[in-house]
């Protein structure tokens, strides 16, 4: 477990403490909780500032700016007109931490989105329906969950790798391996979350108010997504919050082993892969964009938690 | 309990049976094998004919499962291409415990697994044993002194090192630990192999190259672990068999660990239950880094060689050892905590 | 607060305990005594898990007064396997000239001279029949095996034996599959008969199978697949045997007593595996190694600072960039000679060299630089985008919709380059999209993990199946340090009918075609040299291909090492004249 993110689901939940709450309706009191949970206000407050320096930074420094290279200015540690210092071909390393970053910060929410509709998906089927399907979903669910994540992205990484071309979108051409690494983390991570779905069904199909909707025939698409889905989405929530911070150390992960995303499309990952070559040479080479990928991760976990904690107080207690 | 085990390994059969044919059809296109086989140039044309019959990948992919499951020996292969199966199979198949051979090693890979195993389990085992007393040791502090600056202090650490990618652990320590002391001309830690090729494969030594990869590993999960053991301990100490111990005048260090720590271990057991088989599979980051001869080397290398046979080994070691463990668990857990039973 | 600090105490004695408890099951088996090893080379190999001897104690014999003498080789890659059968990896192949024997060596310059056998065979001196089909070997009757059995022809015919035998699955059954019959009239003779006159048979016999050993093996289990030799191969007749190699950490080869030339100067080669570039460095520069391969060329000036010496040996190889040139399926703009001789132009191969290689190479002009075989006249194209900008025009590419890249008839110049995911070559690519960029062509750059990019056609390999327009990495022509190629044969371009062909440039050229065929049945010397020039001016001219820098191995040699001498073909051939000095 070590290597992977899977652990984030061992994360620990946050007790804060908590007072009797004065009565005031859901959101409020959500609200309230969260704004108590300083933590909770730092990582979104932090979290805001760097979209601002990945997108804002984007308005200043140009894309060519980012993949200019410049074989003369070689390894040249941080100065003037280079605050981050550059790397192997010259290229300006803050520039790259703002494009990358933009990469790094899609591929984390993109990889959650596709976690989401499948993991709901397989979730509230299964916990919708029961019976054969259940065992099928959950059969499936279990032979993902065996292998251990980093294990199968690496070989998803290479089954899909180099197969997707490159793509042009609003004027920028994109490596195909974005693609291939928002498909795979997303494919590998959504066994947790179709669990908690699961369970959140199981417990909730059995109310009063969803026996009231199949009773007046309600079909069943809409009890799913109309009904059961609205109030289980508390979870769901917190749970692809945090998983957007495990997507982002998945890119890392695999980009760093040289699987991932591929140049010249800079990640925060793939910014760090040969970094061992240049532990000593050029510490700034690894540095700044592994102190960015902490920082977002940190700020997203801390935020996750803040909202765990508003959304879903009965999951403070382990 | 009998029942309920035989029950569970009966149903594991279908899975593991699942995930191997998953795993087999990814197996069918993560790269070419052979493409490497010939050095540092693109194989030719005509080894590449004869290997990929010889080696048994001209078959469709039904039929090279059914060899690598069951084995090839009741049945002729063409070895010399004429097209009439002229040779008797000799492979056994994973049902038979023959792994297969590794296409690029040319040896069983049942003993290039053999080979690395202790050197993970070395690894990993200490990993384990340092985490888990470290984070129960910190876990209780942080419990008994709640809100004390030292429990602030490391829940803000934990969740900083929690968030932090292994590989820039390993790589900040290997500069802070390894790099800096020896510009400064301090002693320093050993960052590559298991021990120096000079001095031998000693304790000392070994010990001594083992601090940093478990340094690595061990800060990350001990963030993870120690908050798990801080909340059940806490949970457990509202108890009121505690207030009770406690009210009778029992020393304080004794209802810790007599009667707050046996019950708050359970969560932590469940958790250990879910980590130890996927240390089989070694730490592929960490190994890669620090060069330890393990599993997770093995693997990478074995991926990025296409080297099906050896990846495929891994993941079927790794699934069974899940399986296996996740039963384990649940008997060890329903052994320690009597209210839970199993039908 | 005494409690606590108790606790503290408890605390970091018990993880103390615990590490070192887990830590007891390495095993401490004492070292077995080197010379032990040396002079009973038949003993059953050591287990795996015995550590090493240590050097810095010396065997208590007093027979031997100086210390023993161990050189450490650091090695990026572990063999996969050490029999000459199985393996045509690099890191393999190399350690031959150290526990294998070859019927001749190449020398540093990449000439041949004989070892196992008498003489070169040559058409003067008769053993090359004037039809150059029969080439007659004459051995040496003193080699020995390092078990004292002798080495004969019957060693000779059982390696071919083995190599053909389909039971085998031989790394490569080339070149021997060329053979028509080997026949041994006497210990000391080989008689080879080909089917057809076979020029580069020079590339033969690097490794001789010891059949007093294997015989028995093959005849027990039907093939060598499994021998237990492949991995232990405690029998050779190289100036060092073999003695154990642990999985992932290191290899040891020590003197061989019965070498028939003699004792090499150093007791003990050590090969240390380490896991990257990085390690090899770090280890070169502390003197922990005493010799290193594949030096990068950025990492050249921090070696040279610390005292380690970086000795280059030519075996041939050049990065270069080939043109995918399918009349139908490849880029219509690179059918015409005048693009493909702008994107030579347009690229800037000198300052690539001496910024991203440090200057530690040259621009080749074709892929056989460096050797007799090239036509001395040819210099690289020079870098000249103006140039280039007017080649393109004149050929009818221009920017006719403004977008910044030219276009002819409602084609964008959009090329797509592919490479492997090697650091340098993602860093080349990046450079030359720029200067390309420049002069108005586009490219994408594409990547894919070396298996996957060198995988065949049928095996859906992206560069043999044309999906690059320009793909990029290094190679040599053949086994060095033959010339001879397939890789420009009309017949070699792959297809869905010929998935196996080699040609993925999918460039076919009557008159190429005509001088490869020619060249490879001249088995005289001379006229087989002015053939190859007249290739190489013809893949030039046409930039067919175009060459970044020329690639040959870096070695570094450690402040201890003297009297080295590296070849390109058989890099380690002088190991005997070594020295290790302190």
């Amino acid at each position: 477990m070590s290597d992977t993110t899977e652990a984030l689901s061992a994360i620990p939940q946050f007790a804060a403490d908590e007072l009797e709450a004065p009565p005031l309706s859901l959101r409020q009191l959500a609200w309230r909780r969260f704004r108590r949970h300083k933590m909770a206000l730092f990582g979104a407050v932090m979290l805001a500032l760097l979209f601002v320096y990945c997108f804002g930074g984007a308005l200043w420094v140009s894309e060519d700016y980012a993949n200019y290279t410049d074989t003369k200015a070689r390894l040249q540690a941080p100065s003037v007109s280079h605050p981050f210092g550059t790397d192997t071909v010259g290229r300006d390393i803050l520039a790259r931490t703002i494009y990358g970053g933009q990469i790094s910060l899609i591929i984390g929410l993109t990889a959650m989105l596709v976690e989401l509709v499948i993991g709901v998906l397989i979730g509230a089927l299964s916990g919708y329906y029961g019976g054969w399907l259940d065992s099928i979903l959950m059969r499936f669910t279990e032979a993902v969950f065996v292998i251990p994540q980093l294990f199968l992205l690496i070989v998803m990484a290479k089954f899909f790798g180099g197969k997707v071309p490159n793509l042009t979108l609003l004027g920028r051409t994109f490596s195909g391996s974005v693609v291939v690494v928002i498909l795979i983390i997303g494919a590998t991570s959504w066994v947790y979350l179709a669990r908690i779905v699961r369970a959140e069904f199981i417990s909730l199909k059995e109310r009063e108010f969803i026996l009231a909707a199949r009773a007046i025939g309600t079909p069943a698409r809409q009890i799913i997504f109309g009904h059961i889905l609205p109030n289980s989405i508390a979870p769901i929530i917190v749970s692809a919050t945090l998983s957007v911070a495990a997507a982002i150390l998945s890119e890392s992960y695999i980009s760093f082993l040289g699987m991932g995303v591929q140049a010249p499309t800079a990640t925060w990952g793939n910014m760090l892969e040969g970094a061992m070559n240049y532990i000593e040479e050029a510490p700034w080479f690894w540095i700044f964009p592994g102190t960015l990928i902490v920082l977002t991760v940190l700020s997203i976990n801390f935020l996750g938690d803040g909202l765990r904690d508003a959304l879903d107080p009965r999951s403070r207690v382990v | 309990m009998g029942r309920y085990v035989a029950r569970r390994l009966l149903q594991a059969v279908p899975l593991l049976f699942i995930i191997s044919v998953i795993l087999f059809v990814l197996m069918q296109s993560i790269g070419d094998p052979l493409a490497t086989m010939s050095g540092r140039r693109p194989t030719r044309s005509a080894d590449r004919e004869r290997l990929k019959r010889q080696l048994g990948l001209d078959q469709p992919v039904l039929m090279q499962y059914v060899y690598w499951l069951v084995g090839n020996d009741w049945t002729s292969i063409d070895l010399d291409g004429d097209g009439v199966r002229e040779t008797r199979g000799e492979r056994k198949g994973v049902l038979r415990g023959d792994l297969g051979r590794s296409l690029k090693k040319r040896q069983p890979v049942l003993d290039l697994i053999g080979e690395r195993l202790p050197n993970t389990l070395l690894l990993m085992g200490t990993y384990e044993m340092v985490v888990l007393v470290g984070a129960v040791a910190l876990g209780i502090y942080s419990a008994v002194r709640q809100y004390s600056i030292f429990d602030h202090a490391v829940t803000g650490v934990s969740f900083v090192l929690y968030s932090m990618p292994i590989f820039f652990i390993a790589l900040l320590s290997m500069y802070l630990l390894a790099v800096k002391p020896k510009q400064w001309g301090l002693p320093y830690f050993p960052t590559v192999g298991m021990f120096e090729p000079e001095a031998g494969k000693t304790v000392p030594q070994v010990i001594w190259h083992m601090v940093l990869p478990v340094l690595s590993l061990s800060l990350i999960s001990l963030a993870g672990y120690s908050r798990y053991m801080r909340s059940s301990m806490l949970e457990v100490l509202s108890q009121d068999y505690i207030r009770t111990a406690k009210s009778k005048g029992l020393e304080r260090r004794y209802v810790l660990f007599a009667h707050a720590l046996k019950n708050a271990s359970l969560p932590i057991v469940t958790l250990i239950g879910l980590d130890l088989p996927t240390l089989l599979g070694g730490a592929i980051v960490t190994e890669r880094i620090f060069g330890w001869p393990g599993m997770g080397r093995l693997f990478f290398d074995s991926v990025s060689d296409a080297d099906t046979p050896v990846v495929m080994a891994i993941l079927m070691m790794v699934s069974v050892a899940v399986v296996v463990f996740q039963i384990l668990t649940d008997v060890i857990y329903a052994w320690l905590d009597p209210r839970i039973r199993y039908e | 607060m005494k409690s606590k600090w108790h606790f503290v105490l408890w605390t970091v004695f018990l993880v103390a305990g615990l590490l070192v408890a887990a830590c007891q099951p390495t095993p401490t088996v004492a070292p077995p005594t080197p010379t032990q090893a040396a002079v009973q080379p038949t003993q059953p190999p050591p287990q795996p898990t015995q550590p090493p001897p240590e050097p810095t104690q010396p065997p208590p014999q007093p027979t031997q007064p100086p210390a023993r003498k161990v050189a450490t080789f650091i090695w990026t890659q572990e063999f996969d396997t050490l029999s000459p059968l199985y393996t045509n990896m690099w890191f393999s192949t190399t350690t031959f000239e150290l526990w294998q024997c070859a019927a001749w060596l190449f020398d540093d310059q990449n000439n041949p001279f004989p070892s196992l056998v008498t003489e070169l065979p040559s058409v003067e001196n008769g053993m090359i029949s004037p039809d150059g089909k029969v080439i007659t070997l004459k051995l040496r009757d003193d080699a020995v095996w390092s078990d004292g059995e002798p080495l004969t022809s019957e060693d000779f015919a059982f390696t071919y034996e083995m190599y053909v035998n389909p039971a085998n699955t031989v790394a490569s059954t080339y070149p021997y599959d060329q053979l028509e019959k080997l026949e041994t009239p006497d210990p000391q003779t080989v008689v080879m008969t080909f089917k057809e006159p076979f020029a580069p048979w020079m590339i033969m016999w690097r490794g001789i199978l010891p059949a007093h050993v294997l015989r028995p093996v093959f005849e027990a289990e039907g093939s060598l697949n499994e021998a237990d030799w492949n991995k232990n191969p405690t029998v050779g007749c190289g100036p060092y045997v073999f003695a154990e190699w642990e999985s992932g950490s290191f290899a040891r080869f020590v003197a061989n007593e019965k070498y028939w030339l003699g004792k090499p100067k150093i007791d003990e080669i050590f090969f240390r595996f380490v896991p990257d570039d990085a390690s090899q460095i770090a280890a070169l520069q502390a003197g922990d190694g005493d010799l290193g391969t594949f030096i990068a060329w950025s990492d050249i000036p921090t070696l040279e600072k610390a005292g380690v010496e970086v000795v280059p040996a030519f075996s041939m190889y050049n990065e270069g960039i080939y043109f995918y040139m399918h009349p139908e399926k490849g880029h219509p703009a690179l059918q015409d000679l005048r693009v493909r001789k702008a994107i030579a132009l347009a690229t800037d191969r000198f300052s690539l060299c001496t910024d991203l290689l440090l200057g530690g190479t040259v621009p080749a002009a074709t892929d056989w630089d460096q050797t007799p075989w090239n036509d001395p006249s040819l210099q690289p194209w020079p870098y000249d985008p103006d140039q280039a900008k007017a080649l393109l025009d004149e050929a009818g590419w221009v920017d006719s919709n403004g977008d910044g890249v030219r276009d002819k008839d409602g084609v964008e110049l959009v090329l797509d380059y592919g490479t492997t995911t090697r650091e340098i070559r993602k860093d080349t690519q990046a450079v030359l999209q720029q200067q390309l960029a420049a002069v108005g062509i586009k490219v994408n750059l594409l990547n894919a993990e070396a298996d996957l990019f060198f995988s065949g056609y049928g095996e859906g390999g992206p560069a043999a199946r044309g999906e690059y327009d320009l793909f990029e990495y290094s190679t040599s022509p053949s086994q060095p340090p033959d010339p001879d190629t397939a890789d420009w044969l009309c017949s070699e371009i792959p297809s869905d009918e010929y998935p196996d062909g080699s040609n993925w440039q999918a460039n076919c050229d009557e008159e190429l075609d005509a001088l490869f065929a020619k060249q490879r049945t001249q088995v005289d010397l001379e006229q087989r040299m002015a053939t190859f020039h007249q290739i190489t001016k013809h893949i030039f001219e046409n930039v067919y291909w175009l060459g970044l820098w020329q690639d040959p191995d870096t070695w570094a040699v450690g402040k201890r090492l003297k009297n080295v001498k590296i070849s390109g073909a058989t890099p380690l051939y002088s190991i005997m004249e070594w020295e290790l000095v302190e």
